[in-house]
């Protein structure tokens, strides 16, 4: 080989490389768009904490596209659609919904998003990421609505055996239940407990399941039913209107049994319903999520970098981190889907996939969610299931608990 | 046996209380045969009046209880003159239909000018019960139960005794004759609307006292419904036993039947009793059976 030859092929493979790296940045810089459409109640029941929960969740899809987005070449447009939590609406917003955004996924608010696109997602091959916790009634494999936490009794299951253990002894704990018929999904938290009570006597002894409406009138006899009981738990997973209800009923009684709440009622929630948080001394939240106490954790720094550098105006609470939770896990699905399958092209069947293929990391959410490990078998990790528990000390929603395990919990 | 007892007691205020909300629906009625689908959103904007004058202006109980009644009147006044007035002589169904209007039209005036938020409504009543032995009443539907048996007295007594009274009933039956015979039906149905919002805020006050207030108190209205077609829409006493009897199948419903079958029978059961109402007796127990000649 001459001196001119290899000159030549230096010259041909400088002259290849050089236009190879060109267009690699030239085609992740060439802007790929993506929809998500958002289903939002702001002027249903759940119209006091949606601006919270929006705020946290959009603020999570600016930064994505500003970071990680702009890295791949990715956008990620969004949409509210307002569904007053109801599934009629839902349903017949949807085909509007679909043919003006074509989605790659759709953030989802609710049961009643569950109950009205549970058949309807599957053929439009749609993934919907939910910020709850899974209802037993949408437990079913190869779906495509998906929660980042268990079930609603789960997560309160969790709760009662971390409490039966800090009250230590052998016996059960005497929990009582107060649940409401205006929602399948009300109805559903409670029939999980039971089945659970039901299977493990020797964990939990149900005294009594009460279901009421969802602004009731007065809760002083059923609350005396509770007290009678012998209740050491009341577990509320329905609306903060409720838990004021109950918890002037218990005061009638002079009776201070401790409520369970979940995360869409929680402390703050349900606190500032009753004219201050420090009503709520010594009653709980759990649920499989971050707790918004005041202590420094990788979420409470994120929620920081949030509101500092992304727009985000909603404060440090229990909503607001379910919406960044929801928001980030969906961006770290559509993250590996793209890592998976390339920045062009994606589908929503691609992101589905995604969510079965690799593990969405405690990291990957910045602690907000647990690892989670997705299968086909249910709309929620079955495996490492954890709850996080927080509490009213000194008038200030503390830290009582992270990482309590969940037990296994048999379908209702 | 005392908790049985207690239950009935209970379970009776809750129907008075039922009965002063079913109050508005039957003050409108007896004065204009409309039936007001808007009486639940009623409480509500009287619950946030309270609220506001309360909680926001800070003024103490004494202040701002009557100056919440008199601006609630004023709402009633206004939506009256707003909304109804023009349809005078017109069929009544179209009255009826601004109502169903009006429960959206307020639902999402409460929404935009309030907002979503649960708020803390006001102890107005003392949260601690009166024990009779073992037995524990809710204060704020003790004394709500005195105020509807006494605003039911005076009010039948106004309506059956006082000329005013017997005008707005002739006005009810007929815009046109009561117009001609020189009643004052545009003054008469406005009044009947300030009673009616005065009412439902009396019941806001005796409802959410010391619980939350949201737009959706005015599911209320829906309660109430059974006991204004139990008793008939016309008679004002006969809410008061309509009211009793609802409440108390309630309470039992509630305390002893729901735990055996692990649902909520006591919410439905008095819509249950309205159907079959219906069905036996269309005019309800007291209401007025119009003979029509032809």
């Amino acid at each position: 080989m001459t001196y001119q030859s290899n000159r030549g092929l230096r010259g041909f493979l400088a002259a290849a490389a050089l236009a190879a790296a060109a267009t690699m940045p030239l085609k992740a810089q060439a802007e790929e768009t993506y929809n998500l459409a958002l289903l939002s109640d702001f002027s249903g029941p759940y119209a006091d904490i949606m601006p919270i929960l929006a705020g946290g969740r959009e603020a999570v899809f600016t930064w994505w596209n500003e970071t990680r987005g702009k890295e791949l070449g990715v956008t990620l447009n969004y949409k509210n659609y307002e569904t007053r939590y109801d599934a009629a609406q839902v349903a017949s917003l949807w085909p509007g919904i679909k043919s003006e955004l074509d989605p790659i996924a759709v953030v989802g608010l609710g049961g009643p998003d569950v109950a009205a696109l549970s058949e309807r997602l599957p053929e439009d091959k749609i993934p919907m990421f939910m910020a709850t916790a899974a209802y037993g009634f949408a437990w079913q494999p190869d779906a495509w609505i998906f929660n980042p936490r268990p079930t609603y009794s789960h997560e309160s299951v969790g709760f009662l055996n971390w409490m039966r253990e800090q009250r230590g002894g052998d016996e059960p704990l005497k929990v009582a239940i107060l649940a409401s018929e205006a929602s399948p999904a009300y109805v559903d938290m409670a029939k999980g407990i039971e089945l659970y009570a039901e299977e493990h006597p020797e964990e939990i002894d149900l005294v009594e399941v009460i279901y009421t409406e969802v602004q009731p009138t007065d809760l002083t006899g059923q609350m005396r039913r509770v007290v009678r009981a012998g209740a050491e738990v009341l577990v509320i997973q329905t609306n903060t209107s409720i838990v004021v209800a109950a918890k002037r009923g218990l005061q009638a009684n002079g009776a201070n049994i401790p409520i369970m709440m979940s995360s869409h009622n929680g402390l703050p929630a349900s606190g500032g319903a009753l004219g201050g948080l420090e009503q709520m001394e010594g009653d709980f939240e759990a649920y499989g999520m971050a707790i918004a106490a005041d202590e420094d954790t990788p979420a409470r720094q994120f929620y920081e970098t949030l509101v500092a550098d992304y727009g985000l105006e909603a404060p440090w609470n229990v909503v607001t981190a379910m919406g960044v939770s929801q928001g980030l896990y969906t961006v770290t699905v559509i993250d590996h889907a793209i890592e998976a399958n390339g920045a062009e092209g994606l589908t929503g069947e691609m992101v589905r996939e995604a969510l079965f293929a690799k593990p969405i990391t405690t990291e990957e959410t910045h602690g907000f969610l647990p690892t989670l490990s997705f299968t086909p078998e249910a709309p929620f990790p079955l495996e490492g299931l954890k709850v996080n528990v927080g509490t009213v000390k000194d008038g200030k929603i503390t830290i009582a608990a992270t990482g309590v395990d969940v037990p296994q919990v048999e379908k209702w | 046996m005392v908790y049985f007892i207690n239950d009935i007691i209970t379970g009776a205020l809750i129907g008075l209380l039922y009965s002063l909300v079913a109050m508005g629906f039957v003050v409108i009625y007896r004065a204009s045969k409309v039936f007001n689908f808007a009486q639940g959103e009623l409480v509500i904007i009287g619950g946030f009046i309270v609220w506001f004058t309360t909680m926001q202006a800070g003024l103490s109980l004494w202040l701002s209880i009557p100056l919440s009644l008199v601006l609630a009147g004023l709402v009633g006044y206004a939506i009256e003159r707003i909304f109804l007035t023009k349809l005078i002589g017109e069929s009544v169904f179209s009255m009826v239909m601004v109502t169903v209007g009006l429960l959206i039209l307020l639902r999402g005036l409460v929404l935009l000018v309030f907002g979503p938020a649960v708020r803390p409504f006001p102890i107005i009543f003392p949260l601690k019960p009166l024990f009779l032995g073992d037995m524990l009443i809710p204060m704020n539907l003790l004394i709500g139960g005195i105020i509807t048996i006494v605003a039911a007295v005076g009010l039948s007594w106004f309506f059956n005794r006082t000329r005013s009274g017997l005008r707005m009933t002739a006005v009810a039956e007929d815009h046109v004759v009561a117009s001609s015979m020189g009643i004052s039906v545009k003054g008469s149905i406005a009044f009947a609307w300030v009673l009616g919002a005065i009412l439902s805020t009396i019941g806001a006050m005796i409802f959410l006292s010391g619980k939350s207030l949201t737009f959706l108190a005015s599911d209320i209205g829906f309660a109430a419904l059974p006991v204004a077609l139990f008793a008939g829409l016309e008679s004002i006493g006969g809410l008061i036993l309509a009211g009793v009897i609802i409440g108390i199948v309630q309470s039992l419903t509630t305390n002893y039947l729901d735990p055996l079958i692990g649902g909520s029978l006591g919410s439905v059961v008095p819509y249950i009793i309205m159907l079959a109402i219906l069905l036996i007796r269309p005019t309800g127990l007291f209401g007025w059976r119009t003979i029509e000649r032809v």
